[in-house]
C-alpha cells in the first residue's frame, strides 16, 4: 500500500471533493455493514491509501481523509474548520484566560444545520447511545419519509459544500484563507489570486498542513490535486504546487482542473471576454507546468452534453454538476488503491492495479510527452451484453474535458480505462474476466485503436449515498442498469432513494483530440497578450507577468501543441 | 463581522458625496478599533457562523477577521496591514489616527475649506513631527551586550496591551531572551530563527523558552528510544525512501523479473545511504554511550527505519525546511544534502532529546544544546483561539525587541509623545506658516491627541480632564503620559512605558498619506476597485 494525499483548492473543487469523500465514506460504511451486498464487503480496495488512522487526545481512534482543502473564509457553512472528531471538549468558550480587562463578543448569524446534517447528528447520538445499551425507538417506515425530506431539502437548499457532506474531517484538513471571504466578488482572475498565497502566513500554513499528512505517510505514491481554476484559486494552487514541486520533488502530482458551468457565464463586454481568455491561457499553462499530468474538467453546458445522456442536471447547481465530476474522479482513482494480488495475477474482485507514478508515466511519459489528458465517462456504464454492449460502451464514454475534437484519429493515443460494477446481460454483476473480454473485443473491432490501453476492472460499483443529488434520468434502474422503457413516476429525476448504485466506466486519454483546447489557449495568449499592441498586454502586466515570462509560456504551449501535431507549424513570427 | 457602510460598487459618486463617504468610512473603522487600544482596551471575541472562535486584541488581526466591503475602509485596512508587515505593531493607532485626521478635516471642510489646503498643512505637519520625533526619542546604545532592562521594558509595554499582567510579564523575559539568543553581532535579526510551537493542553496556560528546538513530530519506529541523552544530531536532506525512478517504456510489466530486479536495485541504493549513516554512527558512538539522532527533511520509509532502529539510531522524517537551518543554529554541525562525504564534523550536539505524546500529536524536544543561535517558544493553551492569541502577542513582543535593537532608540509611551508633538506643532510650527495651511497643521496636531484620548476613554477616565492635565504639564516642560488607573500625569520613563521608535515613525508617515488620498477624493474613486494597480 502506498498513500495518496489529496488537495482541494477553491470552491468548485471542494464541491467535487465533498461528493468524492461521500463516496468513500459510503464504501467504508457498506464494507463494514454485515447486511450489505457482498460486492461491497469484498471491495479489495485499500482505503488506507486515502485515509489515515489517528487518535484524539481522549484516546478515541479516528479514520479521516488525508486531505488538505483550501477555500474562502466562511465557506464551511455550519461545519467547524476543526471538524467534529477532535472537539475541544466542554471548555466554555466564553472563558477568556488571557485577558483580565473587558471582553466584547461579536457573533455572526449562526448557520443552521439543514435537515440532512441534523439527521446525521441524531444518528450519531443514537449510535452512541446504542453503544451504551439503549435501544433505538425509530422504525423503518418513519425513516423512509425522513430520507425523502432530506433529499428534497438538499435539492432545494445546498449553499455550501458542507451542507451535503457526511464525512468526518481531520482538524488539519479544512483550511480557510483568512481575509478572503466567500462572497468576495472579483476573485475571478489569475492576477487577483497571485499574492493571496503569500500574504500573511497563508502559504506557510498551507504547506504545514500538507506536511502533517505527508509525514504521516510511510511511502507516499503521489498527490491528487483538484483545483477550481476558473478564478483566483488557480494562482493560489499554482503557488502551492510550486512549493510542492520544490519540497517533494519525486512525488508525482496528478492534477484535475475543475470548473462549474457557472464559471462560463456569458460575459457582457468584449473586455471581459478577453480577460477570461487570457485567464484561461495563463492559468492553464502555470498549472500544467507544475504537474506530471493535468486533466481539465468542466463543460460549459454539462446538462446538454452527451456525457449527461442519462442524467438530469441543472447547470446552475454546483451541487448537481460537481456530483458528475466526483463520480468520474472516484472511478479514475480506483486503480491506485486496488490490492495487488501478485505482479500479474488478478484477484476475483479487482484487476489492473497501478500506482500514480506508473499511471502518469504511462499516459504522459510516452514518446510525445503529452501531459494533458482527456477524461471520458459513461455514467452509468451500459450493460455488457454481446455485440451491442461493446458498441454502446465506447459510444457512451463521453468527454468531461471541454474543447476536445470529436473525431480525432490518433494512432499514438494512450488510454487508461476503468470499468467497475459493470452489469452483464441478465443483470448479474459481470466478472472481471467478462469485462476484460468485452473491452478487449471492443478494441479489436474498433476502427481507430489507440496505441496502448491499460484496463482496470473492479466488481464494486459506485455506491450512491443518501446526500447524492437527484440527477438520474428515468432510464436508470435501481442498480444503475439502463432500462429500455422509462420508469414512470411523479418526478422526472431519480436520486439516491431510487438508485442505490451504478456501474461506471471512465477513460483517461492522452490524445491529439486535446489539440483544440491547447490551440485555443495558445492563440488567445498570442492574440490578446503577446502581439504588438495586444489588448490584454497591460492586463497581464497587472497580473504580474513580465514579457519574458509570457514568451516562455507561449513557447511552452506551442511545444505542447506541436508535440501532438507535428504537421502543423503555428507561426510565431508575427507575435513580437 | 461585516462592515457595509455603502454600496461598494458605486463607482460614480459626486465629489462631495464621495468625500463624505470616505470620512464616514474612516470614522466607522475608527469606532470599531478604538476600544482595542492600550492596556485597558477591550479584547474581542468573534464567533463565526459555525461557532468557531477567534480572540483578538490586535488591530491587525481584527481587521483581517472583518469582512470589509467598503473600498475606503479596505484602503485604510491595507495601510494598517502594511504597518504590521513593516514594524509589527501600531495598527490600532494607525487606523484611529487616520480616522481622527478625517474627523478633524470634516469640521473645516463643512465650513467650506478646500481639502487641498488641509492636505498641504498635513504635509508640513508630518515633516515637522518626524523631525520632532528625532529629538524626542530616547537613544539606546546597543553594544555587544544590549541593555536588557530597556529591552524588557519595551517588550513588557507591548505584551501588557495584549495579555493580562502576570502572563505578559512571564512572556517578557522569554521574548527578550529568545531574541538575544538568535542575535548575531553585525547581522540583521531573523525572527524566523525563533520557532513558535504550541500544544493544546486542557488546563494549562503556560509558555516557556526552550533553548534548542521543539519539532512537531516524532520518530516513526516502535523500537526507537523515546528519550536519549548526549546525542549527536545529523541534520540532513536525503531521501531515505525508495523512489521509483522513471520507468522507461517497459511499463507493461510483461517481464515481472525485470521489474523486480529494478526494484531491488533501487532498494539497494537506499540501503546504501542508510548504511553510510550507520557507519558514521558507529564511528562516533563506539566506546561511549552517546546517542545518535537523524533529522531528515525528506522521507524515511519503513525498511530504512528498521535498519536505523536496529543500529540504535533515532530518526525523524519530513522535518520542516526551516528547521534544517534552525537545527544547525541550535546544535551546530551542518545540514547535509548527501551522505557521500559524511564526517563527524557534520554532526551537531544536544544533551537531551526526548519525545512527548499527546493523543496522536507527538513532539520531539532537542534540548541542552551548547551555544544555541536558535530557540523555540513553546505555548500551551486550552484551545486554539487562546493559543492563537498568545502566539500573536508573542510575535508582537519579539518584533518589539528586534525593533529596539535595530532602531537603537525608543519613544516614551502612554501618550507622552503625542501630547508633546501636538504642543510642538501648535506652539512652534504653526506660526512659521502663512495663512490657511495653519489650519491643516492644527487639524493634524489635534488628531495626534486621539491616542491619549482613547487611552483615557478605554480606562474609563474623563478625556477632557486628562488632556488638559497632560497639556498643562507639557507646557511646564514636563514630559508626561497618562496613568491608566488614575488619569494623572506620570513619567513614562519612571514607569518603563516605552514604544518602538520605528512603529511611531511609520504611523506618523502613513497616516497623513492615506488621509490625504481620501480627502483628494477624485483620485481615489477613479482608482475604484482596482487598487492593486502599480503606481
Ligand atoms: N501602561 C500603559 N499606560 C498607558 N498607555 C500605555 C501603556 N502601555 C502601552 N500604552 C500605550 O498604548 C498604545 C499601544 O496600544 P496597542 O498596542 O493596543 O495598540 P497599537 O500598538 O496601536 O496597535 P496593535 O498593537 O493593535 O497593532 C501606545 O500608545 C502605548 O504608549
Ligand atoms: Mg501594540
Amino acid at each position: 500500500m502506498r498513500e495518496i494525499v489529496s488537495i482541494q483548492v477553491g470552491s468548485f473543487a471542494n464541491f467535487v471533493g465533498s461528493h468524492f469523500w461521500n463516496f468513500q465514506d459510503e464504501l467504508l460504511g457498506l464494507g463494514s455493514n454485515p447486511e450489505s451486498d457482498p460486492v461491497f464487503k469484498n471491495q479489495c480496495l485499500n482505503m488506507d491509501v486515502l485515509y489515515r488512522t489517528g487518535e484524539t487526545q481522549q484516546g478515541i481512534l479516528t479514520y479521516t481523509p488525508r486531505l488538505v482543502s483550501v477555500d474562502f473564509q466562511g465557506s464551511l457553512g455550519s461545519m467547524s474548520s476543526r471538524g467534529t472528531l477532535y472537539s475541544e471538549g466542554s471548555q466554555a468558550p466564553s472563558d477568556v484566560v488571557t485577558w483580565s480587562g473587558s471582553v466584547s463578543s461579536h457573533a455572526s448569524e449562526p448557520h443552521k444545520k439543514n435537515l440532512f446534517l441534523q439527521s446525521l447528528y441524531e444518528e450519531e447520538q443514537e449510535s452512541f447511545s446504542m453503544m451504551n445499551g439503549t435501544t433505538r425507538g425509530e422504525n423503518d417506515s418513519q425513516r423512509e419519509i425522513q430520507d425523502k425530506d432530506i433529499v428534497e431539502c438538499l435539492d432545494n437548499g445546498v449553499k455550501f459544500w458542507t451542507d451535503f457532506s457526511k464525512v468526518h474531517y481531520h482538524p488539519q484538513s479544512l483550511y480557510e484563507l483568512s481575509g478572503l471571504w466567500t462572497d468576495m466578488q472579483d476573485f475571478d482572475n489569475y492576477g487577483i489570486g497571485r499574492d493571496a498565497f503569500s500574504e500573511g502566513f497563508r502559504g506557510e500554513e498551507m504547506c504545514e498542513r500538507l506536511r502533517f499528512f505527508v509525514e504521516d505517510c510511510d511511502h507516499i505514491q503521489g498527490f491528487q490535486f483538484m483545483v477550481d481554476d476558473s478564478g483566483g484559486f488557480s494562482a493560489i494552487a499554482a503557488e502551492f504546487l510550486e512549493n510542492i514541486a520544490d519540497e517533494y520533488a519525486n512525488t508525482p502530482v496528478l492534477l484535475y482542473a475543475v470548473r462549474s458551468p457557472g464559471s462560463y457565464m456569458n460575459l457582457k463586454s468584449q473586455k471581459q471576454t478577453i480577460f477570461r481568455k487570457l485567464h484561461d491561457a495563463v492559468s492553464f499553462s502555470r498549472l500544467a507546468s507544475f504537474s506530471k499530468l493535468i486533466v481539465p474538467l468542466g463543460l460549459p453546458f454539462l446538462s446538454e452534453s452527451k456525457a449527461s445522456t442519462y442524467l438530469r442536471i441543472e447547470n446552475d447547481k454546483p451541487y448537481h454538476t460537481s456530483a458528475v465530476y466526483a463520480a468520474a474522479l472516484h472511478s479514475t482513482t480506483l486503480p491506485f488503491r486496488m490490492e495487488p494480488v501478485g505482479p500479474i495475477a488478478d484477484s476475483f474482485d479487482v484487476s489492473g492495479a497501478v500506482e500514480i507514478n506508473d499511471f502518469v508515466q504511462m499516459l504522459a511519459g510516452q514518446a510525445r510527452q503529452n501531459t494533458v489528458a482527456i477524461l471520458d465517462v459513461a455514467m452509468p456504464a451500459p450493460t455488457l451484453n454481446g455485440k451491442q454492449g461493446e458498441k454502446s460502451l465506447l459510444g457512451n464514454l463521453q468527454p468531461l474535458t471541454p474543447e476536445v475534437a470529436e473525431d480525432a484519429e490518433d494512432f499514438q493515443a494512450v488510454e487508461s480505462m476503468v470499468v467497475h460494477g459493470a452489469l452483464g446481460s441478465d443483470g448479474h454483476r459481470a466478472s472481471i474476466s467478462e469485462v476484460k473480454d468485452t473491452v478487449n473485443g471492443i478494441y479489436e473491432n474498433a476502427i481507430t485503436r489507440p496505441m496502448f490501453c491499460h484496463l482496470s476492472v473492479a466488481r464494486c460499483p459506485l455506491p450512491i449515498p443518501l446526500p447524492f443529488p437527484s440527477i438520474f434520468g428515468n432510464f436508470v434502474g435501481q442498480h444503475g442498469e439502463l432500462l429500455s422503457t422509462p420508469i414512470v413516476s411523479g418526478s422526472f429525476s431519480r436520486g439516491s432513494i431510487d438508485v442505490h448504485s451504478i456501474p461506471m466506466a471512465v477513460r483517461l486519454r492522452s490524445s491529439s483530440a486535446i489539440l483544440p483546447f491547447l490551440e485555443n489557449r495558445l492563440v488567445n495568449l498570442r492574440r490578446f497578450g503577446l502581439e504588438r499592441g495586444a489588448l490584454g498586454s497591460e492586463l497581464l502586466r497587472n497580473w504580474g507577468f513580465e514579457k519574458d515570462e509570457l514568451y516562455d509560456i507561449g513557447e511552452t504551449m506551442s511545444k505542447m501543441v506541436s508535440a501532438l501535431n507535428p504537421d502543423l507549424q503555428l507561426s510565431s513570427e508575427d507575435s513580437d | 463581522m461585516s462592515l457595509r457602510v455603502l454600496n461598494p460598487n458605486a463607482e460614480v459618486l459626486n465629489k462631495s458625496a464621495a468625500l463624505h463617504m470616505n470620512i464616514n468610512a474612516a470614522k466607522g473603522l475608527q469606532d470599531v478599533l478604538k476600544t482595542n487600544l492600550g492596556p485597558k482596551g477591550t479584547i474581542k471575541m468573534l464567533v463565526g457562523g459555525a461557532g468557531d472562535i477567534k480572540l483578538t486584541k490586535d488591530g491587525n488581526t481584527l481587521l483581517k477577521e472583518m469582512q470589509i466591503q467598503n473600498p475606503t475602509a479596505i484602503m485604510i485596512a491595507r495601510t494598517a496591514v502594511a504597518q504590521d508587515d513593516i514594524s509589527g505593531d501600531g495598527t490600532t493607532s494607525t487606523v484611529i489616527f487616520i480616522g481622527e485626521l478625517m474627523k478633524q478635516s470634516e469640521r473645516y471642510i463643512d465650513e467650506g475649506m478646500h481639502p487641498r489646503v488641509l492636505v498641504d498643512g498635513f504635509e508640513i505637519a508630518k515633516r515637522a513631527t518626524l523631525q520632532f520625533l528625532e529629538k524626542f526619542k530616547t537613544p539606546v546604545v546597543m553594544g555587544d551586550e544590549p541593555d536588557k532592562e530597556i529591552l524588557k521594558m519595551v517588550a513588557r509595554t507591548t505584551l501588557r496591551t495584549k495579555l493580562y499582567e502576570s502572563l505578559a510579564d512571564q512572556l517578557t523575559d522569554i521574548v527578550v531572551n529568545a531574541v538575544l539568543c538568535i542575535r548575531k553581532p553585525e547581522e540583521a535579526i531573523d525572527l524566523f530563527m525563533v520557532e513558535l510551537m504550541h500544544m493544546r493542553h486542557k488546563f494549562d496556560v503556560d509558555t516557556r523558552l526552550v533553548e534548542g528546538l521543539v519539532l512537531d513530530h516524532g520518530s516513526r519506529h516502535p523500537d526507537m528510544k523515546r528519550r536519549a541523552e548526549n546525542c549527536y544530531i545529523l541534520t540532513c536532506n536525503v531521501s531515505l525512501e525508495y523512489d521509483k525512478s522513471e520507468i522507461n517504456a517497459g511499463f507493461f510489466y510483461s517481464n515481472a523479473e525485470q521489474r523486480e530486479a529494478m526494484v531491488a536495485a533501487e532498494r539497494h541504493q537506499v540501503d546504501e545511504r542508510v548504511k553510510k549513516i550507520i557507519e558514521l554512527k558507529n564511528k562516533v558512538c563506539s566506546g561511549n554511550d552517546n546517542n545518535f539522532v537523524v533529522i531528515n527533511q525528506k522521507g524515511i520509509d519503513p525498511p530504512s527505519l528498521d535498519l536505523l532502529a536496529r543500529a540504535g539510531i533515532i530518526a525523524l522524517r519530513r522535518a520542516k525546511r526551516r528547521n534544517m537551518e534552525r537545527l544547525v543554529l541550535a546544535c551546530g554541525g551542518e545540514a547535509v544534502n548527501s551522505v557521500d562525504d559524511l564526517t563527524p564534523d557534520c554532526l551537531g550536539w544536544a544533551g537531551l532529546v526526548y519525545e512527548h505524546v499527546l493523543g496522536e500529536e507527538k513532539y520531539t524536544f532537542v534540548e541542552n544544546v551548547k551555544n544555541p543561535h536558535s530557540c523555540t517558544i513553546l505555548i500551551k493553551g486550552p484551545n486554539d483561539h487562546t493559543i492563537a492569541q498568545i502566539k500573536d502577542a508573542v510575535r508582537d513582543g519579539l518584533r518589539a525587541v528586534k525593533n529596539t535593537i535595530e532602531d537603537e532608540a525608543v519613544v516614551l509611551g502612554a501618550g507622552a509623545f503625542e501630547v508633546a508633538a501636538r504642543q510642538y506643532l501648535v506652539n512652534e510650527v504653526k506660526k512659521t506658516v502663512q495663512g490657511r495651511a495653519q489650519l491643516g497643521i492644527e487639524a493634524f496636531a489635534d488628531a495626534l491627541l486621539v491616542v491619549p484620548k482613547t487611552l483615557a476613554e478605554n480606562a474609563g477616565l474623563d478625556t477632557q480632564d486628562v488632556i488638559i492635565a497632560l497639556k498643562g504639564e507639557h507646557d511646564r516642560g514636563n514630559i508626561v503620559g497618562l496613568n491608566q488607573h488614575s488619569g494623572d500625569p506620570i513619567d513614562p520613563q519612571m514607569e518603563g512605558i516605552f514604544d518602538n521608535y520605528s512603529v511611531k515613525r511609520q504611523i506618523i508617515n502613513s497616516g497623513p498619506v492615506i488621509a490625504s488620498q481620501l480627502l483628494l477624493v477624485d483620485e481615489v474613486i477613479r482608482a475604484g476597485r482596482n487598487m492593486r494597480k502599480p503606481t
